[in-house]
């Protein structure tokens, strides 16, 4: 959170997690407002996907004090963990693409939330126009580049209109024009209000406006920077919708 | 006895002209056995998924347990089952003994074992990142299944059409439980057993080529849902 005014609508206060008699998380706390990027680093085995893992309700801490939109959910991890689930996205470092076109893997989190067929294909093709991968909706997935993979996968989630969006790792590995591809969708998903945490070796991350960078050492938050605003965006659209937000950020919606 | 050449002649003159015994016996055959099969798959599958996705103590233990199981013999299964529903036996009131619905029980004790292990082989074998992308993107846990499911097919159905190929050709169990019933639990391995020991082979070739075709149907069917059954470039 870098905006004092501005409250946040997700906190979790002293995360901790444990496998196998090892501490791999030890009480980490962060809290979550809008249209935040949070730059996540940390050496290998620092924590770091476990914590996005544990964020996004794929793991169950140890302990944890979990608060959404000020309400508090430390009784309940399960109640709390559907609540994150349908709040937050997230991408792995290798994103798993289902065995089925494009069109239908973007589609898949839209038909989960009961959209009707006309409704997810107006969707589904102005998210792909918008980030110029129409041409593949057709495409069977297991015929895609690396990096076009990894933007089929941020759009999939993107169409969805997350608060919170999880990425791993996102341009690890890829070529220079497919990251700058990778890194502008980014920076448009933190126009459309959406909260990204990314995490990184590297703290440099030249083209995205960052707001906050996180250290993670050992476990442990080692540092807790605040950057800059998040850059305002009247002119934020959202993919399909040029007038408004494709999906209400409801729960469930 | 019979050439080869005759039996096989006769054989096909037997399949061809639509011997009503010789087609009320596939026709047994194959409602045991889909019935069997249809019965174990669902329980099967949910056994295979747990197995394969959650943790709990005895698990290592349930998965061997089930590997041991591939090997036990038909003929064991039947006479387990025959002291069973026998009059004498613990389930001898139910009077399921030279039934059909037996010969059911007896399938399913032989298919489950398999269904469970090549099952819970695939599905171990899949991609955690499914289930996790699934329920990222708003899936159900049970839609989430469902898209494990989808996601494994190959594997599964690779799992059916082994269970579905053991029970249809088993012999010992569907012989001892069934009674070997003309027109009722006489199906395609006892009915050839049957011939066999008769000296008469041409219903025997018959059927069994019958078995054969079965067999080829299924893996073309499984080749077909499998593609080019090559790696992903």
């Amino acid at each position: 959170m870098n905006n004092p005014a501005e409250t946040p609508w997700l906190s979790l206060q002293g995360i901790s997690f444990s496998r196998a008699g090892r501490t791999i998380l030890s009480d980490v706390s962060l809290q979550f407002g809008s249209r935040e990027l949070t730059l996540l680093t940390g050496q290998n085995g620092s924590g770091k996907t476990t914590l996005l893992r544990i964020l996004a309700g794929l793991l169950k801490p140890d302990s944890a004090i979990l608060n959404i939109e000020g309400e508090k959910r430390a009784e309940s991890w399960m109640r709390g963990r559907s609540a994150l689930r349908n709040n937050i996205c997230y991408l792995h470092q290798q994103p798993y693409l289902f065995d089925a076109t494009v069109f239908d893997n973007v589609a898949y989190g839209l038909r989960r939330r009961g959209l009707g067929r006309s409704e997810i294909g107006r969707l589904v093709t102005g998210a792909l126009k918008t980030t110029g991968l129409d041409h593949l909706i057709q495409r069977h997935c297991g015929q895609l580049s690396g990096g076009e993979k990894q933007r089929v996968a941020m759009v999939r989630a993107w169409v969805l209109q997350p608060r919170l969006l999880l990425l791993d790792e996102p341009v690890a590995n890829m070529d220079k024009p497919s990251r700058n591809k990778c890194l502008a969708l980014i920076n448009r998903m933190q126009r459309d209000n959406i909260a990204v945490v990314l995490t990184s070796h590297d703290p440099q991350q030249g083209a995205l406006h960052i707001s906050r960078h996180l250290h993670l050492y050992q476990g442990r938050m080692a540092s807790k920077e605040s950057l800059a605003e998040p850059s305002e965006s009247p002119a934020a659209v959202s993919p399909a919708q040029p007038e408004k937000q494709p999906q209400e950020r409801k729960p469930n919606a | 006895m019979e050439t080869l050449s005759e039996a096989s002649r006769q054989a096909l003159f037997l399949l061809f002209t639509g011997d009503k015994e010789l087609w009320t016996i596939i026709g047994i055959s194959f409602t045991v056995s889909l019935r069997a099969i249809l019965l174990a798959a669902p329980f099967a599958l949910i056994c295979a998924f747990s197995l394969a996705y959650t943790r709990f103590p005895g698990r290592r233990l349930l998965i061997s347990l089930f590997n041991t199981a591939l090997s036990i013999p038909a003929v064991v299964v039947g006479l387990t089952l025959y002291m069973m529903l026998s009059r004498v036996g613990p389930l001898g009131d139910l009077r399921l003994l030279f039934t059909q619905d037996a010969m059911i029980i007896g399938q399913v004790i032989l298919c489950f074992p398999i269904l469970v292990a090549m099952g819970h082989s695939a599905l171990q074998a899949s991609d955690r990142r499914v289930w996790e992308t699934a329920l990222t993107l708003g899936a159900t846990p049970l839609r989430a299944i469902l898209t494990v499911i989808h996601e494994t097919r190959f594997g599964l159905t690779a799992a059916l059409v082994a269970a579905f190929g053991r029970i249809i050709a088993e012999v010992g169990s569907s012989m001892m439980v069934g009674g070997n019933i003309l027109n009722h639990t006489r199906n395609i391995p006892t009915a050839i057993a049957l011939e066999t020991s008769k000296g008469s082979f041409a219903q025997g070739i018959a059927l069994g080529l019958v078995l054969l075709l079965l067999a080829l149907a299924l893996n073309l069917a499984l080749t077909s849902i499998q593609g080019k059954g090559e790696v992903a470039p």
